[in-house]
Parts: C-alpha cells; sequence; structure tokens
C-alpha cells in the first residue's frame, strides 16, 4: 500500500495539527521552507512562524531563547546542517539545559534529489545519539511520524527526529501512537530478526516477503525510537531467532546498527549484520540507483540476513566452548 | 538628561564591584580554576545591572516580568555567581564549593543548577542568539516590560554566530535586547588587535542597525546612566549596544592587561597579596584571603595558559 504524500508533505501537515492543538508550538525556518514543507505551518500560523535567514547556528540559538519563554520550538534546516554546522548550539544552548526544543531534520540519508554529498546526511543519528538529554527517532512512515511528532510534544526537553524526502509505504493506521523506547514487532519469525529504522523498516518487511518465499522466517521488528532503544523487545526477539540484521537510512558507524549492538553485546551476543551507508559519501545519483549502489535494496538485506544465519551455528559453538 | 546618582547609592554600587571581585577571586582560589581576567572587567558592569538597572526578584527567579542576563562570556562565571550570591539568590558561602562535583557553581554556566542563571554556555559567540531568542518569545507573548542583557567578551565576536544573531536582532527590531561588550582589549592569549582585531567595533553594530552607546566599563556614573538610558529611554525599534571600556583584570596590577591571568588559579599565598592590594585601592580596610587555611585542593592546576 503506497501512501499518496511524501513524507515531507506530511510533516508539513502535521505541524499544522499540532499547531492548532498547542498555541505554544512554533516553527523556525533557515530559508528552507519549501524544501522542508514547513512552508505549510507558515501559511496558516504566519505570526508564530520565524525566518532566521541562512544562519543555522542562530536558528537554533534563538530557538534556545524561544523555549526559555515557554514556547515549543521545531526550528527545521535540512539534517546535514542540524548536525554538523550547529551542533554546538544543539549540544550547549538547548541539550544540556534540557530545553524543550523539538528538531526536525529534513533530507536524510540517500533520497535528496540529486543534491550530492553535502546535503545526504547520513552521520545525523550518531552525532544526535551521543548528546546527553536528546531523544531521537526516526518514522517509518506518515502515521509514525505524525504520532511522533504528538509524543515530542508531550515530551518535556530536546527531541531529534528525521524526515524523509520519499514517499515510503503505510506500515501503521491513522490511530498508531508512539511511545519513548517502544519497538513494534511487524512480523513473527523465527530463523532472523530483521531490525529497521526510519524508512527502511518498509524495507525490511519487503525483504521478509524475499525470504518467505525462500523458506526463510524473518522477523521483522520496527524502532522508530532510536534513542532511548527498546532494550527488552530486542534482546526478546534475538534470543528466539539467534541473528540479526539492522537497516537504517544513514551510516552504519555509531547510528541505529550501533545501538542495536551495544545492547546485544552488552546482553545476549549473537551475529549481527548491518545494512546502511558503509563509511564513504553518497554521491548525487538517482534514489533507485543509490539504493543499489549503497547495497541498501530489500534484496541487499534478504541477503545479509542468509549471510547472518549462516554465522549462528560457528558463533554458537565459539561462545559455548 | 544624565541619571545622577546619589552619593550613598554610588558607594553602594562601588563596594559591590569590589565585593564581586574579592569573591570571584576567592572562588578562583578555593575551586582551583577560573577566569579571574574577564571576571574582573565586569565588575561594575554586573554591579549596575544586578544592583541599579534590572529589575529582578531574587525570591522568585523565575518571575514572567523579570529583566533577563544572558552571561554569553560564561567563563566569567566567578564574578557573576558572586553577582547573584550578593543579590540574594542563593547564600554567599555557597561560593566555596564553585566547581564541585554535584554542586550548583558549575565552570561554565549550567542554569539548571544555579538559581538566577537564566542559560547554560561556555562556548562562545552562542548568548547572544539565546538573548535574541528571549526577546522574540517576549514579543510574542506581548510582555513589553521586560528586558534581556546580553553581556558579551570582545574576543568573543570574532564568532560568526554573534552577527548572526546581530543581523537578525535588528531585522526582528527587538529593543527589548540590550547587548554590552565587555571590551577588555585582551583574548585568551594575546591583545584582542593582534590575534583578531574588531575595530571599528562601534561602526559594525551600527551597520547591524543597532543603537550604540559607549562608554567607560568602570566609570558607576556613566554605566548607570547608559543603562538606565537603554533600559527605560531608549526603545524604539532597534536592539542597543553599549561598548563598555575595560580593562582586563582590573584592580590587581600583575593581572592588569595581562592575558597571562585570563585563565589562572592563584595559590593561596598569592591570593592573600592581591586582595590585600585590592581592598587597598578600594580604600577598604585591608583584607586578605579569608580561606587561606583551608587545604587547596589536590588536583591543583596552576597553569592556566
Amino acid at each position: 500500500m503506497v501512501s499518496r504524500i511524501e513524507m515531507r508533505d506530511a510533516f508539513g501537515n502535521a505541524l499544522i495539527k499540532i499547531g492548532q492543538k498547542y498555541p505554544q508550538v512554533v516553527v523556525l525556518d533557515a530559508d528552507l521552507n519549501t524544501s522542508s514543507k514547513t512552508v505549510l505551518f507558515k501559511k496558516v500560523f504566519p505570526d508564530r512562524f520565524f525566518q532566521v535567514g541562512i544562519a543555522e547556528q542562530n536558528l537554533f540559538g534563538i530557538a534556545a531563547g524561544l523555549a526559555l519563554t515557554g514556547f515549543i520550538p521545531f526550528p527545521s534546516t535540512f539534517a546535514v546542517f542540524a548536525s554538523r554546522r550547529a551542533l554546538d548550539q544543539i549540544a550547549i544552548s538547548i541539550c544540556y539545559p534540557k530545553l524543550n526544543v523539538k528538531i526536525p531534520g529534513s533530507y536524510v540519508g540517500l533520497p535528496t534529489s540529486r543534491a550530492g554529498a553535502s546535503h545526504n546526511c547520513i552521520e545525523d543519528i550518531s552525532i544526535m545519539r551521543v548528546i546527553p538529554n536528546m531523544r531521537v527517532a526516526d518514522p517509518g512512515d506518515n502515521n509514525d511520524l505524525r504520532a511522533i511528532i504528538q509524543t515530542a510534544v508531550e515530551t518535556d526537553g530536546p527531541v531529534y527526529f528525521r524526515v524523509t524526502r520519499l514517499t515510503v509505504d503505510d506500515i501503521f493506521g491513522a490511530d498508531h501512537k508512539f511511545e519513548w523506547g517502544k519497538g513494534k514487532l511487524l512480523k513473527q519469525g523465527n530463523d532472523v530478526t530483521l531490525f529497521g529504522t526510519g524508512m527502511m523498516t518498509s524495507l525490511c518487511l519487503s525483504a521478509a516477503d524475499q525470504l518467505a518465499r525462500n523458506g526463510v522466517d524473518a522477523e521483522v521488528i520496527h524502532l522508530a525510537s532510536i534513542k532511548p532503544i527498546d532494550r527488552e523487545l530486542i534482546i526478546e526477539s534475538v534470543n528466539r531467532t539467534g541473528c540479526a540484521v539492522t537497516a537504517e537510512n544513514a551510516s552504519v558507524i555509531g547510528g541505529f546498527g550501533g545501538a542495536v549492538l551495544e545492547v546485544l553485546a552488552e546482553s545476549h551476543p549473537v551475529p549481527l549484520l548491518r545494512i546502511g551507508v558503509q563509511d564513504r559519501w553518497v554521491d548525487s545519483g538517482g534514489i533507485d540507483e543509490l539504493f543499489t549502489y549503497h547495497k541498501m535494496q530489500p534484496s541487499d538485506i534478504a541477503s545479509s540476513a542468509r549471510q547472518v544465519i549462516e554465522m549462528k551455528r560457528p558463533f554458537q559453538i565459539s561462545m559455548s566452548g | 538628561m544624565a541619571i545622577i546618582l546619589k552619593t550613598e547609592e554610588l558607594n553602594n554600587l562601588e563596594n559591590m564591584a569590589y565585593q564581586i571581585r574579592r569573591l570571584a577571586l576567592e572562588m578562583i582560589c578555593h575551586g582551583q580554576w577560573g577566569h579571574l581576567g574577564g571576571s574582573f572587567s565586569m565588575a561594575e558592569i554586573l554591579a549596575v545591572l544586578y544592583f541599579h538597572t534590572m529589575n529582578i526578584k531574587p525570591n522568585n527567579p523565575s518571575w514572567d516580568r523579570r529583566d533577563r542576563l544572558i552571561l554569553s562570556k560564561a567563563h566569567g562565571s566567578p564574578a557573576l555567581y558572586a553577582t547573584l550570591a550578593l543579590r540574594g539568590f542563593f547564600p554567599v558561602e555557597k561560593l566555596y564549593t564553585y566547581c564541585e562535583l554535584e554542586g550548583i557553581l558549575e565552570g561554565h554556566t549550567d542554569m539548571k543548577r544555579t538559581p538566577g542563571l537564566e542559560n547554560s554556555g561556555g562556548p562562545l559567540g552562542m548568548g547572544l542568539s539565546v538573548a535574541a531568542g528571549i526577546c522574540l518569545g517576549l514579543k510574542l507573548k506581548e510582555e513589553p516590560r521586560a528586558r534581556v542583557f546580553c553581556i558579551l567578551g570582545d574576543g568573543e565576536v570574532n564568532e560568526g554566530n554573534i552577527w548572526e544573531a546581530a543581523m537578525a536582532s535588528s531585522h526582528y527590531h527587538l529593543d527589548n535586547l540590550i547587548a554590552i561588550v565587555d571590551y577588555n582589549k585582551v583574548m585568551a592569549k594575546g591583545m584582542v588587535s593582534d590575534l583578531m582585531g574588531i575595530e571599528p567595533l562601534s561602526a559594525k553594530w551600527s551597520a547591524f542597525g543597532w543603537e550604540v552607546i559607549e562608554v567607560d566599563g568602570h566609570d558607576i556614573e556613566e554605566l548607570t546612566d547608559a543603562l538606565y538610558r537603554a533600559r527605560w529611554i531608549k526603545p524604539h525599534g532597534a536592539p542597543i549596544v553599549i561598548i563598555a571600556h575595560t580593562v582586563k583584570g582590573k584592580g590587581i596590577e600583575t593581572a592588569e592587561f595581562n592575558y597571562k591571568w585570563h585563565t589562572h588559579a592563584p595559590d593561596p599565598q598569592t591570593t592573600d597579596a592581591m586582595l590585600r592590594e585590592l581592598s587597598q585601592r578600594y580604600g577598604k580596610p585591608v583584607e586578605g584571603y579569608s580561606r587561606i587555611n583551608d587545604p587547596v585542593r589536590k588536583e591543583t592546576f596552576y597553569g592556566g595558559e
């Protein structure tokens, strides 16, 4: 089932809804509102929309100040600029005092319309995840995004969430709820667990279908909440399946795969392979072409799943012996 | 028309500036960490703000209509903590817990720990944006009475973020914002004019659409008048900057205009001699280091350059 609108449009619409419900919600932009789609909020609430120009450090500083006067700011820019250009402001002006700022990172991972390495954000998950007080989420579909925004506003403190510039298949219904530190079991299986975050969950479901046709019974778990992460669900699942593949629309270093590995390495080590960008820049290219090039297609997830299942036996012997 | 202070008020403000310096130095020695030079250069600025200009209620630090101070040069924390204690936000005795683990007074400012702090800081260049955000928020809430003061270092205006904030503040007509540049002429490792010149400073702010006032930052009467005018008379559509010409390390001869005292914790004996010099300069009864018999922290760090 394919959603009719891109996630960024769903983001703009969700901002309007949250703005209607919470008068203290304000949106800030650094000259990207028609790309990020905060323009939709601007049209409805022009007095609660602040343009700061092309000045991302100032974007987050002003957001901190607005939070200090009781507003709930959504300072919006591309994920690359949030996580690289303005990291110090986000860390010290916002996260250190745990201010109530909700940061949407736009144009994440591979699908950014041929913008090239400077605009394809692959490091935001790992950068944001390491900052104390920060919560991090990557929505699996438009309903997940709406639910994350709702929960983010109900949560006191800083939140970073990703918005993909892509039309993502629907996974969840309109009544879907998002909870911090809670994953969703989407398909039960016994041979391998596919842990997906963000848009990659949808590709994990496709991979599970491919695997099922070859007699492999894969479990699929969606972990939109990357920090905090659902330790119990992760451990409970691999306890049954004995191996896992993680999939993220980002670098595999220090990000979502890293977060799952941290849980497993400390509590329940099993073989695990990570799908994502393998420590390289993401250059310009067509979207489908890029997913093939970086080995992030459903067929790549399925192939890693078969490979990791093969790793189970020697791993179990070495663990017991 | 200038604001004329009564002799009694002037004496009180001068005494406060003395007490701020004295306590800041006691903290730096006791904590064996801190920035003396930049704390001493803004002692009069803080004394006038907290004991004359700002509309605040120390017994109700989150009062909606309060004036706020954002210390963008957050390494000046000893002077600000001393000021907050003297103003009654917390007991003066607490100053001797500066930089202690799980204390209320971090090396650089942490608003979650210290009563009276309005932001958290440390990395330079950030505070003016936060101040501008508070000003925008106050305008959005239609609160015309509160003002936001923001103290910047002179070397700090090297930071690009300051000018992003300066541009935005005039764009949004933030006349509830009053920046104060503590122009003490010295950065961490040398003179501002040698390391990265900032002149013509007044013209830069004017070009960014700010109303500029220049004062002698150690002259209580000039400061009081400038801050009063900025606070009560000037607001008419533009942010205001007060360029306060100061002396880094003002009050102790060896530290004046000396970058080696930017970050430097003196030992108790040196501190004692410095405080005696300070009291004599102020015409006070000679007063040395009050904690000279306290044990010095083991991990003493006398470096600092």
